[in-house]
């Protein structure tokens, strides 16, 4: 019995010791090897982040750099200044109805073109492969596609608008409109992103159990009813990572803006990313263009956090 | 049947509403492209070239072939990404995958939070940085900050793939006496090369796409890449040569298109597999 348990003693120690060995080697192989990985990211983009949020607190512009001067503490002028001339509520606005107009289109656009091209149709291989070319088009490629559409004398888009109005409306300058600017800029962004959503929401409905829709459609469920109560449910994992996605890339869109209209007509289209570009590189204020960026991040992770709450308790549901 | 008949009207209906939506600009696009100048601010437009020319293309080549500067040097930074983005992905999320420790979450909640917050802000500082360490207005600086924005979502990406590679075939070797590294670039590294592919095109589509880091970090016209050369150099202030920039929009979408058909299936996979586990 002693010698039992003396035996299996030895026995775990042995395999210990050689997986302790082991361990230790893997320890320093694997950390050797997330290093390159972990110190790219750390100096390049985590450093560069705190550092803004310093440089927010600080007035510091362009000159500071050239002549190797820190930034001085001001107060938080710098915050101040921009929620007193309402440049920063006016940004943020713009900003999430950018967002929402572009992701929910995007969620219904995508989810109606997946649904078509799931649906056993002729050519939905080829269909889906030439769906995507608007996604490979680089971003200002798209942006000059469509400042062409757009073109207020000779664009296509006053032609058909022309045409449809029965020539009524012949001024058709979308871009040009501080009212529709931003509408204008939303559609050249869902034709960019609509591919991608399309894509992962197919790959998101071959998730869907074929026998599963078989037994409803003999219990007498319609379509519609099918969608809700079947196929959404299934593809939550995947909608929650395009939705998401889409979201994030919505909120940083900044080549598309800045060649379409610049933040223009009457800074209708100036979103935060072109705010804070514009003070940091075009009014060479770096200090005032952190402070931008900070309250961004700060509301980027509010709405991280407020979709990731509202998708988990529709889970619990 | 009248219901079927209405439903597939709807369906069809829908379909080619969103596919004209899609693919119609692309057309439109390339038709201008082979129309005159006269031709192009011809309104009402003409819905195919009455007289196609390749004059803008000429014009482009020969004249106008500063652009060319750009596109070699997209190339240059690019590849270099691309490149790049592979070896450390493949590093850094063979390690992800294999060894549990403390440091992968943090590892992991660090990436996740790189790509989330917006490149103005980093840009804000690494102007700075990379004055300090002497590579603004270079192409080893951009391509090193182009570098750090790629790895979050191809590291991740990596690891997926990685995390499908059964351990066992690595114990077999372990016990036959391969060295760790051997494991890795032998055996494992073979087995993931759709993800590798993946990778290479995923960062070179995203690099290729960059404007704001070349914005703020190349200030020598004969460094820049296209999408700010482009910008500065055909975007005047008010009028814009409209048959010059559909040349142009052609010629710089035409690498990705091929790169996209030739590799679809590797990018389709890798992309689904980075969107739907990671």
């Amino acid at each position: 019995m002693e010698s039992e348990t003396n035996m299996g003693n030895t026995a775990s120690r042995k395999i210990r010791k050689s997986y302790f060995k082991r361990s230790t080697g893997d320890r320093l192989f694997s950390g050797i090897l997330v290093l390159p990985a972990v110190v790219i990211t750390v100096i390049f983009i985590i450093v560069p982040i705190i550092d803004s949020v310093i440089k927010s607190f600080l007035d510091f512009r362009v000159k500071n750099i050239i002549s190797n001067q820190p930034g001085k503490w001001n107060n938080f002028e710098n915050y101040i200044k921009l929620f007193q001339n309402e440049k920063l509520t006016g940004a943020i606005i713009t900003t999430f109805s950018f967002v929402l107009f572009v992701v929910i289109l995007q969620f219904v656009f995508g989810m109606l073109l997946a649904l078509i091209l799931n649906s056993k149709i002729k050519g939905a291989r080829f269909l889906r492969s030439i769906m995507m070319t608007p996604w490979v088009v680089p971003t200002i490629i798209s942006a000059l596609i469509w400042m062409w559409m757009f073109q207020p004398q000779y664009g296509l888009m006053k032609y058909i608008v022309q045409l449809f109005t029965g020539g009524a409306v012949t001024d058709f300058a979308i871009l040009n409109n501080p009212s529709t600017a931003l509408l204008g800029i939303g559609i050249a962004a869902l034709w960019k992103q609509v591919p991608l959503t399309t894509l992962l929401f197919l790959a998101g409905l071959q998730n869907v159990p074929d026998d599963m829709l078989e037994a409803a459609t003999i219990d007498g469920a319609n379509k519609v009813r099918q969608f809700f109560s079947i196929v959404l449910p299934y593809m939550k994992s995947v909608i929650n990572v395009a939705m998401s996605m889409a979201i994030i890339n919505n909120f940083k869109q900044f080549p598309l803006i800045w060649t379409m209209t610049g933040g223009g007509p009457d800074n209708a289209t100036t979103t935060l990313a072109i705010l804070s570009y514009r003070e940091a590189f075009v009014s060479n204020n770096i200090g005032s263009g952190a402070a931008v960026t900070t309250v961004w991040m700060l509301l980027m992770v509010v709405v991280v956090f407020i979709y990731k709450k509202l998708m988990g308790e529709t889970e619990v549901d | 049947m009248k219901k079927n008949f209405l439903g597939s009207l709807l369906k069809y209906g829908t379909l080619t509403l969103i596919l004209l939506f899609l693919l119609f600009p692309l057309y439109w696009v390339t038709i201008t492209s082979f129309k005159s100048n006269m031709e192009a601010y011809k309104f009402p437009p003409t819905f195919i070239p009455e007289a196609p020319t390749l004059s803008s293309y000429i014009n482009l080549f020969t004249k106008n072939n500063a652009f060319f500067v750009y596109y070699k040097n997209n190339f240059i930074v690019s590849g270099f990404v691309a490149f790049l983005t592979t070896v450390v992905a493949i590093f850094s999320g063979y390690a992800l995958s294999r060894f549990r420790f403390k440091w992968n979450s943090w590892i992991l909640a660090i990436l996740l939070a790189s790509q989330m917050f917006p490149v103005v802000s980093r840009m804000i500082s690494l102007y700075d940085l990379m004055g300090d360490i002497g590579l603004i207005n270079t192409m080893p600086g951009l391509i090193l900050a182009l570098l750090a924005d790629m790895l979050p979502f191809t590291v991740m990406l990596m690891t997926s793939f990685f995390q499908s590679v059964p351990v066992a075939i690595e114990e077999a070797a372990y016990i036959d006496g391969a060295s760790r590294l051997q494991i890795l670039y032998r055996i494992v590294t073979p087995l993931v090369k759709p993800g590798m592919v993946a990778v290479v095109l995923y960062s070179f589509l995203m690099t290729w796409d960059d404007y704001l880091h070349a914005a703020t970090l190349i200030q020598n016209d004969s460094l820049r890449t296209l999408s700010v050369g482009v910008a500065l150099r055909y975007l005047g202030e008010l009028s814009y040569d409209w048959s010059l920039i559909n040349t142009i929009s052609i010629i710089g979408t035409i690498p990705m298109i091929l790169l996209f058909f030739f590799f679809q299936k590797y990018m389709i996979k890798g992309l689904v597999a980075g969107a739907v586990k990671g």
